[in-house]
């Protein structure tokens, strides 16, 4: 599965990663942008499966990003999972509005990650089976 | 206007102005109205440009205390403290995580190993089954330490976006000062500088100042 990390802040991406791969994602499979710009020139060009994106950065911010990804009808069906410090009840309204699959407010465990994972896809899963 | 309350207003205004009033010519009254309102404008522009430059100096002088204290000696410095502050323990935590790189494997290689030697031996009474039993429990408990430290790195994150959420800070004060300035100085009369869109150095505050007699 290819998933692209997405944070401004290198130690995060890092860490992202590091849980990604100790759940059985595979290292060279994952790829990192530092902002949401950069994030969408890489969907655009290359196939991913999922985004991990955080919300506050430089350029184009998370919200941004998944609005963005909403928006282009070839990446509206990627799932989007948000890792984000913003914990405020008005921005995960604003993310869960603008189409989030998950929000993992940091700092997270790996045992939260792998929870809100196992959620995105057996919540897809049940809608691919249902359509 | 009702004869109350022009009889109410006559007997507070004073002279000059009911004489004013009395005159007949428009343009005369015009003018003197104008010239009042502007001086009333003037005086409070110059107030609020008198009051941007006492804070300005309130910054400075609380720059130049700390400065003779051994800490940073104006807003730009605070800045530079704060982006190596980010720069520092962004380091400290990538070291961290070379760490847990290069010793995650190791303790999967022991534990590994232990659980190889226990497939063989794993009689209680023997001592080099108890010592693969031992390092295998190490190994494990290793590899849960090393997650959780991953994870404690992420602090780095948390600590690095409220330092990126003061420096932000520190520069809206200086625009906001600063526009403050340039806008009070404007009203007051004098030629608005170029426009200015952001702070880059203590020079450029003072100088910008003095444009407004400040």
């Amino acid at each position: 599965m290819k998933i692209l990390v997405v944070d401004d802040f290198s130690t995060m991406r890092r860490i992202v990663r590091n849980l990604l791969v100790e759940l059985g994602f595979s290292n060279p499979l994952i790829q990192e942008a530092d902002d949401g710009n950069n994030a969408l020139t890489m969907l655009r060009s290359t196939p991913f499966d999922m985004v991990v994106t955080d919300w506050n950065m430089p350029n184009m911010t998370g919200i941004e990003l998944l609005q963005a990804i909403r928006a282009e009808p070839k990446l509206k069906g990627l799932p989007v999972l948000m890792v984000t410090a913003e914990n405020n009840r008005e921005q995960i309204i604003a993310a869960a509005q603008a189409g989030v699959n998950g929000y993992i407010v940091k700092p997270f465990t790996a045992v939260t990650l792998k929870e809100k994972l196992d959620k995105i896809f057996e919540r897809l899963a049940a809608s691919g089976a249902s359509a | 206007m009702n004869a109350m309350t022009s009889t109410t207003m006559n007997e507070t205004l004073p002279a000059e102005v009911l004489a004013l009033l009395n005159s007949s010519d428009g343009a005369a009254f015009e003018q003197a109205l104008d010239a009042m309102v502007r001086q009333r404008e003037q005086h409070l522009f110059r107030a609020l440009g008198v009051l941007a430059r006492d804070l300005h100096g309130a910054v400075s002088r609380l720059g130049s205390d700390l400065a003779n204290e051994g800490v940073p000696e104006s807003m730009t410095d605070a800045r530079n403290y704060l982006a190596e502050v980010l720069d520092m323990s962004s380091k400290a935590a990538h070291r961290s995580l070379d760490f847990v790189d290069r010793m995650r494997p190791e303790a999967d290689v022991l534990s590994a190993n232990a659980a190889a030697v226990l497939d063989h031996n794993n009689n209680p009474n023997d001592p080099a089954a108890a010592l693969a039993r031992q390092a295998q429990v190490f190994a494990d408990a290793c590899a849960e330490g090393l997650n959780d430290m991953v994870l404690v790195q992420s602090w780095q994150d948390l600590a690095g976006q409220r330092v990126k959420k003061v420096v932000a800070f520190i520069e809206s004060v200086e625009s906001s000062l600063l526009e403050l300035v340039r806008l009070t100085g404007a009203l007051a009369g004098r030629e608005a500088p170029v426009e200015v869109a952001k702070v880059s150095s203590q020079d450029e505050v003072d100088r910008l100042l003095s444009e407004f007699g400040f």
